[in-house]
């Protein structure tokens, strides 16, 4: 949890987590240098660190986009989404490698200044086949880079959550774009089915792992609720296992409703750090324990306990027999609110 | 979501429970199996590279006669009256030029005198370029005139091909033709880099023409929108020696909607 700025702190899951990343960068730039010496021998230095960095770069983008689905669906995923910045930030060095090379072979050293120069070689706007595939590549490494500048936690402080997500989200934009400059560009050249199939089959896999989570969790905002005297009904109180939550929308908002200690309580679901979901969490040593990061909140008044001093809005609850009710109406953020009594 | 009673917290020791790592061990193996998969596909199915080259660190010293006709070369005698014409290029994706104009100055009118060159060899098919990297290293060898290589008009052609730049395609890069390199091709030939037309049979015997305006004067900025795409180009052949020339309009530029077939 941040409340100083340092150095991050490399515990044995995020040394093995980085171990895995360099050796599967290692693994591809050896395995791409050797098959193309081997069969293609009069390759350029230049070309094989051009291709073999750029198609790593999208490979791990496809890796990257995968875990934020498959952690939805199976919490098992989640250890992976912890340490995913240092997937993107090594993906952004891959891709950054590529992106130089390319500037420097293709653009520097001329009668223009390189940058200007991709903007303006290929002037054919107006074509799809004779696009300029540079540009897009360029506008997706810049993309790249902005996320990959900021992801530490001091920009996460500074931007806010929300601001930093929606930033962050932008990776949709980059993907759109990579994906356009390869088919606009190598591939218009270098036209083989296996390496189309394959990016064809990463798409379809991001995209479909993407729609299924939107499907699953759509039934979370639309599940229909009755109202009585201004209080919403939940669930019935056994619906919520011990130490967990159920999360409940209300107005378009989620809200994390928790059971421990013979008590319910209830926060809203956002978490202040990187915008996880609260409620698919869990209370540890009586707080409540973000899924992603661990950032944790007290469930009475959702702050986080001291030195921290993120604080999300609580609600108020009430049992009718055994079914919960929520008052929609969220207090200010950090607000004490009597835990409702099992 | 499907639960998991395994919850963990990167801060807690012992919270990755044996479901979840199981769970991270298959991932891992998968992520590992595309990239494996991945570098193969990559890798294996590129289309072939050819033998051109481009001696980048190494140095080579030419002596022959100067011309321009339009384009900066060197003849140079490679066997008794046998004559090769070495295209002269800059550095970068620059012309000649500015690497000749302080021995231009000094002599006035350098054509069909003996220089001699040390430069980076590029060669490929037949054809060979040097590049001049350092003005120093141009040197007037004789001041007596030697004989130039004769135009021979050849007829009016139509060819189909693709404009390139020489430096790239002749060994600079690979491949330098076609769509991926044709903003590189751009900025070379903007750069004072002859445009060439690369055009290739269907016995697979590829001819090259450096292509000058109908006045016989270089080409450059006039030619940028068409470089780097099949086209077909209406001109006047010329043959001088080893290399071949072609003096067009540019208005007769025809792009074609066809995949380059040029190697």
């Amino acid at each position: 949890m941040g409340l100083n700025y340092q150095l991050v702190l490399w515990n044995n899951h995020k040394k093995t987590y980085d171990k895995l990343i360099v050796l599967g960068m290692l693994l591809y730039i050896i395995l791409f240098a050797v098959v193309t010496l081997v069969f293609n021998s009069e390759t350029s230095i230049e070309t094989l660190v051009i291709r073999a960095f750029g198609s790593l770069a999208i490979i791990m983008l496809h890796i990257i986009l995968v875990i934020g689905p498959l952690a939805r669906l199976n919490s098992a995923f989640l250890p992976i989404l912890y340490n995913r910045r240092h997937l993107g930030v090594s993906m952004f060095i891959a891709a950054f490698i590529h992106g130089g090379f390319s500037m420097f072979q293709f653009h520097a050293l001329g009668d223009v200044n390189p940058i200007y120069s991709i903007f303006i070689s290929n002037m054919d706007y107006g074509s799809l086949t004779d696009f300029p595939f540079q540009v897009l590549g360029f506008l997706a490494l810049l993309i790249l880079f902005v996320m990959a500048s900021t992801s530490h936690d001091f920009f996460l402080g500074n931007l806010s959550a929300k601001t930093w997500k929606r930033l962050h989200m932008m990776v949709y934009a980059a993907y759109a774009l990579i994906i356009a400059h390869v088919f606009l560009g190598a591939f218009q050249q270098e036209t083989s089915p296996f390496t189309i199939g394959i990016l064809v089959f990463g798409f379809i896999l991001v995209s479909s792992l993407h729609l299924i989570t939107a499907f699953k969790e759509g039934h979370i905002d639309t599940a229909k609720t009755e109202e009585k005297e201004g209080w919403l009904k939940v669930c019935d109180i056994s619906e919520i296992e011990e130490d967990r939550a159920k999360i409940f929308t209300v107005e378009k908002e989620r809200i994390a409703i928790f059971k421990y200690d013979g008590k319910l309580s209830a926060i809203h679901n956002v978490c202040k750090h990187q915008g996880g979901p609260l409620g698919e969490g869990k209370i540890i040593d009586g707080c409540i324990t973000c899924p992603w990061h661990g950032y944790q909140y007290l469930p009475a008044n959702g702050q986080s306990p001291p030195p921290f001093t993120e604080k999300v809005a609580t609600y108020e609850l009430k049992l009718d027999g055994k079914t919960v009710y929520i008052n929609p109406k969220a207090f200010e953020e950090g607000t004490e609110v009597n835990p409702c009594k099992i | 979501m499907k639960k998991n009673d395994e919850f963990y917290v990167s801060y807690i020791d012992r919270s990755l429970g044996p479901k979840t790592k199981t769970t991270l061990k298959r991932f891992s193996i998968i992520a590992l199996a595309t990239i494996v998969i991945g570098a193969l596909l990559f890798s294996f199915f590129q289309k072939p590279f050819k033998n051109s080259t481009f001696e980048l660190t190494s140095a080579t010293n030419i002596t022959g006669t100067y011309y321009e006709k339009p384009y900066p070369m060197l003849r140079v005698e490679v066997a008794e009256n046998t004559f090769k014409n070495i295209l002269l290029l800059g550095f970068g994706k620059s012309s000649a030029n500015p690497y000749l104009e302080k021995l231009q100055k000094e002599v006035k009118d350098l054509n069909g005198k003996n220089v001699s060159i040390e430069g980076n060899l590029i060669y490929y098919n037949g054809k060979t370029l040097i590049q001049i990297t350092d003005d120093e290293k141009v040197i007037l060898e004789s001041s007596s005139k030697k004989r130039l290589p004769e135009k021979e008009v050849i007829s009016k052609m139509t060819l189909t091909g693709e404009i390139i730049d020489p430096k790239c395609y002749f060994g600079v890069m690979k491949p330098g033709k076609g769509k991926i390199h044709r903003s590189c091709a751009v900025r070379c030939v903007s750069g004072g880099i002859p445009p060439v037309l690369a055009t290739t049979d269907k016995n697979n015997i590829s001819e090259y023409f450096l292509i000058t305006d109908l006045n016989g004067k270089p080409i450059n900025k006039d030619i940028l929108e068409y470089i780097g795409k099949p086209s077909e180009i209406t001109g006047i052949v010329e043959k001088m020696e080893d290399w071949s020339i072609i003096k067009i309009q540019v208005s007769d530029i025809r792009e074609l909607d066809k995949k380059s077939s040029i190697y």
